[in-house]
């Protein structure tokens, strides 16, 4: 009788040794992902968030961060309010330790208020308006370039590549800048005025418009009537092929035609545009056809990406999405756990060189949360390819103006 | 000059498209009553419809026309009856959140089966441009005007030299003294919502060579065709005919002397001024009428 006892004490003893040990192996780091998974911005946020579950994975495979595998709770958020409750799920009843996120400003803007008062760190991996860094919060962090490297490297283009193609005095052309009215557009296009004022160009025409509309032909009838040679545009998709179609079909052809990212990098506008793309450059973020040299592991990329996904990737978006996610969850190895100051200090420390990573970039973070060592290059529709073009060591093909 | 001219055209252009779809919502809202606020989708699903039929089958949109007309119509007769028809009974605005549940219904089930990408669709037919004189005039825009004018002297003949067009007349006029005066009145809304939609249906097919399809294109149209038919007043089909150049001119004439990002405000603004005068709107029956 006694025996049975003792026996049956130690077998729940180890009954529930076994659970805490048990429970221990599945409690996973919960990291949050914030993105528009439904609705107008959907495929660019799908892709974008392809290239932080891709990170992840392998990430995994190795073992996890800290000793724990990540596990990725998804929140989708289709616009601004969406945005603050998902965040508030994230963080009060998921708990999760990180936010990542979100490729729209608009969405990453909202979002990080939750996160910032929650006092957990949020990664912005590719939204692009630089307020989202510059309010002065300790816990939001961004990898990727702002919304000014993009406008400044429009504007250089003119005075760097398209004015020696033609072979004539960058002051000499007419500059139209167009954009889509949100806040995407409004801070491309406030940077590109201040550069083109600094460098001396002529801005013809300034025009906001929005970016559901379904006519642009008055507007293009402007820029044609103010006989603009070179126009820079903000857009997204719609707008950007719309653009194009009723340009087409006004006659209106510039000497060059300059985008932001946007509908300018997806393989799709290319698509329902056919030949009528091929000339537009555009500055963003990098893309698949870069000479090598300047960025190690980008053949393993899209190996990766096409093992997972079964097709090619559909625009750069996922590769820096991927880029800023390793980097995020080095710096949280290195900080040795998931406290915010911890964390914040981390990320304030980690350096790399420019020309280290898959997109080329290098890592060093201001004080505001910002990563100072990126770089945008420029591209070009050639063929229904885009290609790299500019600056010459990342290059593989030569740009192409009107003349 | 010349600028001018070419604005004009292309506001008339524009107003062509904007035509068709108000047209269908204007004979809903005109006979059945109810606010239909999925017209938008139904647009979507026939754009979707049209690029599947020119992607599998490389049938060119145009001649899509009629099938896709004949599925939009028997999608309408199916939202009437099913959806609708239960619910005629009660408050306006239980109707209204009907039609608005089909609406995100159809576009998140687009997005579930298409995915968001933006599918556009590559004719010879419909995309090239005409030079008259200084003038360019994109035929696919021409097109779409010329068959909203022929769906607009089509429903008018019908409305005015045949039995049942004189079936909705009465019940757009007062239901139930048509019901007493031996019109099957449910029979009519299903006929009357089936017919809307196949007049979108035509809308969506005429509109694929110029524009790509994705979940959301509904919703950029749908807003703009509901003030066209408040403006030209519901119900009536020369005025929803009207109400589109209207809406076209001001937006392509506000788009280049005013500013592209100002139209919407001046279209809205004469909006306001024209139901300020005449609530019921230009081509409405008067004050006192419905």
């Amino acid at each position: 009788m006694q025996k049975k006892f003792r026996m049956g004490r130690v077998a729940l003893a180890a009954a529930l040794a076994m659970t805490f040990t048990a429970g221990n192996a599945v409690a996973d780091i919960k990291m949050g992902a914030l993105y528009p998974f439904s609705g107008a911005l959907a495929q660019l946020g799908d892709e974008s968030y392809r290239g932080l579950e891709l990170a992840v994975e392998e990430r995994n495979a190795k073992g996890g961060v800290l000793g724990e595998k990540i596990a990725l709770v998804k929140a989708d958020a289709v616009d601004a309010n969406q945005a603050v409750g998902e965040a508030r799920r994230l963080t009060s009843v998921e708990n999760v330790k990180v936010v990542f996120g979100t490729f729209s400003s608009a969405l990453s803007y909202a979002g990080s208020q939750v996160t910032e008062l929650a006092g957990v760190p949020f990664f912005e991996l590719g939204a692009i308006s630089d307020s989202i860094t510059d309010r002065g919060y300790k816990y939001v962090f961004r990898s990727n370039s702002t919304a000014k490297n993009f406008a400044y490297g429009m504007v250089d283009t003119i005075t760097d590549v398209v004015a020696p193609e033609l072979g004539v005095d960058p002051k000499t052309l007419n500059v139209a800048i167009i954009h889509e009215d949100g806040l995407y557009g409004k801070t491309v296009a406030q940077f590109q005025q201040e550069r083109a004022k600094e460098l001396g160009l002529k801005v013809v025409e300034t025009l906001p418009y929005s970016a559901k509309a379904v006519d642009l032909s008055a507007l293009i009838l402007r820029l044609r009537g103010a006989k603009v040679d070179v126009v820079l545009q903000t857009s997204y998709q719609n707008d950007t092929i719309l653009y194009f179609r009723q340009a087409k079909s006004a006659g209106f052809k510039p000497k060059a035609v300059i985008g932001a990212g946007g509908g300018y990098s997806l393989a799709d506008t290319a698509k329902a545009l056919g030949k009528d793309i091929d000339g537009a450059f555009n500055i963003d973020f990098p893309q698949f056809l870069t000479n090598e040299k300047g960025a190690p592991g980008l053949g393993a990329f899209v190996e990766a990406y096409k093992k997972r996904y079964g097709m090619e990737p559909r625009s750069g978006h996922s590769l820096v999405n991927y880029v800023g996610a390793n980097a995020f969850l080095d710096i949280i190895e290195e900080a040795g756990s998931t406290d915010a100051d911890k964390i914040r200090a981390g990320v304030l420390q980690y350096k790399r060189p420019v020309g280290s990573t898959a997109t080329g970039w290098g890592f060093d973070f201001a004080e505001n949360g910002q990563n100072q060592a990126v770089t945008t290059t420029l591209m070009q529709w050639q063929d229904g390819k885009l290609v790299t073009v500019w600056p010459e060591a990342a290059a593989v093909a030569k740009p192409i103006v009107n003349k | 000059m010349d600028i001018l001219i070419q604005l004009i055209v292309n506001g008339l252009l524009l107003g062509g498209a904007y035509a068709i779809i108000s047209i269908g919502l204007t004979l809903i809202f005109g006979v059945v009553r109810v606010v239909n606020f999925a017209h938008g989708e139904l647009l979507m699903v026939a754009m979707y419809g049209t690029y599947l039929l020119s992607n599998h089958l490389g049938w060119h949109p145009y001649v899509s026309v009629v099938p896709i007309a004949i599925v939009l119509f028997g999608l309408g007769a199916l939202m009437q009856r099913a959806i609708i028809q239960p619910l005629l009974e009660a408050d306006g605005h239980i109707q209204i959140f009907a039609t608005v549940g089909v609406s995100t219904a159809l576009m998140n089930l687009a997005l579930l089966v298409f995915g968001a990408d933006v599918l556009g669709t590559q004719v010879e037919l419909g995309t090239s441009t005409w030079l008259v004189g200084p003038v360019a005039i994109g035929s696919g825009q021409f097109y779409t005007l010329l068959v909203s004018i022929l769906v607009v002297l089509g429903m008018h003949w019908f409305l005015t030299h045949t039995y049942t067009g004189r079936a909705f007349r009465a019940v757009a006029q007062n239901r139930d003294a048509a019901a007493l005066m031996g019109v099957n009145v449910p029979f009519i809304y299903i006929l009357c919502f089936a017919l809307g939609a196949a007049f979108v249906g035509v809308a969506g097919a005429m509109l694929t060579p110029q524009y790509p399809v994705f979940p959301t294109i509904g919703t950029y149209f749908v807003l703009t065709a509901f003030v066209i038919v408040v403006l030209g007043g519901m119900g009536s089909l020369v005025g929803a005919f009207f109400g589109s150049m209207l809406i076209g001119l001001v937006d392509s004439l506000a788009g280049y002397y005013i500013a592209p990002d100002l139209k919407e405000v001046v279209y809205f603004a004469i909006f306001i001024l024209i139901l300020a005068f005449r609530p019921t709107g230009l081509f409405g029956l008067g004050r006192g009428s419905e």
